[in-house]
């Protein structure tokens, strides 16, 4: 493998690049899923190639190829070579990456157990478990899920750095779905559209219990049927962690990616609110606001050894006592903040240039206490848990989500379960109305595994910290 | 190597996997070609990138126990590798109990979707096309997002039933989203040939909506009337798509369709196909199991018809064959129409608007998603231009708003379509389309 990255990396220099870097790479995926007892589906998808990043006259190029032999690194590196003079006859200014130490090493997650070597017998015999504990007469379809990432990747660069990580990630969950009466209702656990996710070996997924939870979800499930609509209005809303990861994903994650600030993603998913001169003076939400996006944090679903520009992985503050004051940024991007870059960039395989994307953007703990003690101190309001959907504005300041699951909290307590709970504001102003976070705890991470971003497109995997979290205030349901 | 010589070596590569499986059925499916994509932002190509790929899916059944697993790569250590693979987790899973094996052979009629001037060309055309975009906004001091995106595949599928099929495509689109100071505009293009992708008309109508756009006014959410422009309708097209037409949503009672085939279930004026074969759209000659494309009426003049099914869906609903819509063995999502078509009406897109008494004319929706399924029921945001429109004249732009609405509902309130269709990405062919009362429920800053 040197010997191959050594020369991709002479090829580039001869080419006349001023910077190049080779990712080799290969991906494995296992995804189960087993419904009413039975397996539904299982695949396992195997992927390899290398991608070469060039900077030529001042202008980026990239080309992927599968075929993993030294003779196709010429042809390659001739691609992207004649890609970056294109870019070059269309270009603002030429390319400046801020610096990085050139760096040799390897980074390997922290695992038990590799969930490529357990024998699928022992999967599907846990998630046939956890569908056959699901009952209920209108519970028609009883679903488990499990996922298993496997990333190997060896990055070189013309600056000198050659690093290899593998990455180990692993996910699942369960997903009760009551039919009747012309309504469905969906209740899922840990986290909806199949569970929860991290960089972790097998030993993730046996600690989620889905079979000693089976019975509560397809329970909800069955009561969320019969169950009144949740009523319109302004409410003061507590929301659990899991809707709260996906809160923190969209409205914060999102704005803070310094690509999108700088229009270059204008052209598919938006830019951003959080504009340049708002750095550091802007409010985004209220005191009780702190967050960070941390590379290192143990079992993030975005947590790695160096992103694929070579930068270490590193923990970033983003917001400090409500005030906004960093970005995830690129070595391309952060010189238009002065700053270096904060390790962001990834890409989703060998066939795509890296991307900034979020690493786990945390929402860190607050002085709540635990959900039970948050709950007592908010009275009345709502409970909203377990997305259900999502939707943001282009420059991410009108969100409206909904929930599978809404309780009222009434006198300290929850009751009354309620159906098809929407809420929706504006970011600022909803980071703002939050007057209490829980405790360390109550703090854990969440892994969302379908992060959509750039052309063509890319899905990450990426993580959010959070512990349940007060707003006040704030419209539920739509005004119609 | 032509393209007639890639799909003789996959259909001979994929002999040769089938002929020496020891699993009692086996199917490989192949795509190879390259992806070519120039992505410019604020006037300047600032990403630009190509890629060389190969992707096989192999499918075996072991008595009736089913495993899936891809490799990418035509190495024969690779495939053969990724065959007993999923011959191992076949051996793992359990029967399905009602498996009706492969599909057997049907013909597949031949297709032109291929363009060798599309397939060949360089960075720098690509370059070329981003280049008159960017020109269409500088003349009206305007800055360009956007992208050109050529592709080139072969798709082929064999199979120990016997089927042996290839076909190549091209496929070549363009799109922006202009701004001039606080306006935007979008437009895009799409064909099989590069030479069809007229940039200049695609920059010009961007670019005319972005300086259109400029100031927007701020606007109250509530029930209007809106002219949805083509690609606004095939956002809604293809949320609709993925919640109602899957067979395999369709028995699982997950779609609004569950049980409702033969009734009414949105207005008149709504007929909805899948066409892949239509010259109309970028053609595909068959599916993922090889079977060949024929068009499929999903609704017809607002009644259910049918729905998307692969052979082992099309079985279980007790059809004798599948409507040809089976996707990659490797997703769990079965079975989906990929290249829907909306029947239009008689109308100009002008005449929708002059129409109107006072309501809104919308280019496009932004990060729709779906509240409840069953109902049809998406939210998502109006973008890159969005007018109020009075006395049927375009009166002045207005802030984005937030929609929340039934969408089977809403096509019940149809009141006009064009007559002109227009292929927008997906692929999709569809109108313009005028739609009484839709219910508007948030707005935004801009």
């Amino acid at each position: 493998m040197k010997a191959l990255l050594d020369r991709a990396c002479d090829l580039m220099r001869r080419a006349g690049c001023s910077y190049g870097d080779i990712r080799v790479r290969e991906d494995r995926k296992e995804t189960i899923s087993v419904q009413n007892g039975k397996p539904e589906h299982i695949a396992v998808d195997r992927t390899a190639g290398f991608g070469i990043r060039v900077i030529v006259d001042g202008a980026w190029g990239f080309f992927g190829t599968y075929r993993l032999e030294e003779s196709a690194l010429e042809p390659a590196v001739r691609q992207a070579v004649a890609i970056a003079r294109a870019s070059a006859r269309f270009q603002r200014e030429p390319i400046v990456l801020s610096p990085v130490a050139a760096t040799e090493g390897f980074y390997e997650t922290p695992h038990q157990v590799n969930p490529f070597d357990v024998p699928l017998e022992e999967k599907l015999a846990l998630l046939v478990a956890a569908t056959s504990a699901m009952r209920g007469a209108n519970v028609k379809l009883r679903q488990a899920f499990a996922s298993a990432y496997l990333m190997h990747q060896h990055f070189a660069s013309t600056e000198g750095s050659r690093l290899s990580q593998r990455i180990v990630q692993c996910g699942g969950g369960i997903a009760a779905t009551a039919i009747a009466g012309g309504d469905m209702q969906v209740r899922s656990y840990p986290n909806s559209f199949r569970g929860n996710f991290g960089t972790a070996g097998w030993e993730y997924v046996r600690a989620m219990n889905l079979e000693g939870e089976a019975p509560r979800v397809a329970d909800e499930a069955e009561a969320l049927l019969t169950a009144p609509p949740c009523p319109a209005g302004r409410r003061t809303i507590v929301l659990d962690g899991g809707q709260l990861a996906l809160q923190v994903h969209e409205s914060c994650g999102h704005p803070i990616e310094l690509d999108r600030v700088l229009g270059m993603e204008l052209s598919y998913a938006g830019d951003s609110f959080l504009t340049i001169d708002k750095l550091g003076t802007f409010r985004y939400g209220s005191p009780q606001v702190n967050i960070a996006a941390d590379a290192t944090a143990p079992t993030g679903l975005g947590t790695f050894g160096w992103d694929d520009e070579g930068v270490p992985a590193q923990r970033t503050p983003i917001v400090e006592a409500g005030r906004f004051v960093g970005y995830l940024s690129s070595r391309e991007t952060a010189p238009a903040v002065g700053r270096t870059s904060s390790g962001a960039m990834r890409a989703s395989g060998w066939d795509r240039i890296p991307l900034i994307r979020m690493t786990n953007v945390n929402l860190l703990p607050g002085e709540a206490g635990t959900l039970d003690a948050l709950l007592d101190d908010t009275g009345d309001g709502l409970f909203l848990a377990t997305n259900k959907s999502w939707s943001i504005d282009n420059k991410r300041l009108n969100f409206q989500f909904g929930t599978e699951m809404c309780r009222e909290i009434k006198g300290g307590r929850l009751g009354q379960i309620y159906r098809n709970a929407t809420y929706t504001g504006i970011t600022p102003e909803f980071w703002a109305s939050c007057d209490a976070v829980c405790s360390q705890a109550a703090w854990s991470l969440w892994g969302t595994p379908n992060c959509g971003k750039g052309e063509p497109s890319q899905t990450a995997r990426v993580g959010h910290g959070v512990a349940p979290a007060r707003f006040r205030n704030v419209q539920v349901g739509v005004r119609a | 190597m032509n393209t007639a010589e890639r799909e003789a070596r996959l259909l001979e590569i994929g002999s040769r996997v089938v002929g020496t499986s020891p699993a009692d059925e086996t199917e490989i499916v192949f795509a190879e070609g390259r992806s070519l994509l120039t992505r410019f932002s604020r006037n300047a190509i600032h990403q630009n990138v190509g890629t060389e790929d190969v992707w096989a899916c192999v499918r075996v059944v072991a008595g009736k126990r089913v495993g899936v697993a891809t490799a990418g790569s035509l190495a024969p250590e690779a495939l053969n590798g990724a065959r007993d693979e999923a011959l191992a987790m076949a051996r793992a899973s359990d029967p399905v109990d009602d498996w009706p094996g492969l599909p057997p052979p049907r013909p597949a009629e031949n297709i032109a979707a291929y363009d060798e001037a599309t397939a060949e060309s360089t960075a720098d055309q690509r370059a070329d096309v981003a280049g008159q975009i960017i020109r269409a906004a500088k003349a009206r001091k305007a800055e360009a997002a956007g992208a050109v995106d050529i592709e080139e595949s072969t798709l082929a599928v064999v199979s120990s039933r016997g089927v042996a099929v290839a076909h190549s495509h091209t496929r070549a689109q363009a799109h922006t989203v202009m701004t001039c100071g606080d306006g935007s505009g979008y437009a895009e293009g799409l064909s099989t040939h590069l030479a069809e992708v007229n940039a200049r008309a695609i920059g010009r109508r961007a670019a005319a909506k972005a300086v259109a756009g400029r100031n927007p006014k701020p606007i109250e959410p509530g029930r209007y009337d809106v002219v949805l422009e083509p690609v606004a309708v095939g956002e809604w097209l293809e949320m609709l798509s993925y919640i109602a037409f899957s067979g395999k949503n369709f028995e699982e009672g997950r779609s609004p369709l569950s049980g409702k085939l033969g009734e009414k279930i949105t207005g008149e004026e709504v007929t909805i196909f899948d066409s892949a074969v239509s010259p109309r759209t970028i053609p595909m000659r068959f599916d993922f199991e090889g079977m060949p494309k024929e068009r499929l009426t999903l609704i017809a003049r607002g009644v259910a018809k049918a729905v998307a099914t692969g052979h082992y869906r099309a079985r279980r609903l007790g059809k004798r064959r599948s409507s040809g819509s089976a996707l990659p063995a490797s997703t769990s999502y079965e079975c989906l129409p990929l290249h829907l078509c909306m029947k239009g009406g008689t109308s100009s897109a002008e005449q929708l608007v002059r129409g109107m008494k006072r309501g809104l004319l919308i280019t496009r929706f932004h990060y729709t998603n779906i509240l409840d399924p069953l109902k049809t029921a998406l939210t998502g945001m109006t973008r890159d231009g969005t007018f109020l429109v009075e006395n049927g004249e375009v009166v002045g732009p207005v802030r984005n708003l937030r929609y929340t609405e039934n969408v089977l509902e809403a096509f019940g309130r149809i009141d006009g379509l064009s007559r002109r269709l227009t292929r927008v990405r997906g692929p999709m062919v569809v109108p313009a389309l005028r739609v009484r009362e839709v219910q508007f429920t948030g707005t935004t800053e801009f």
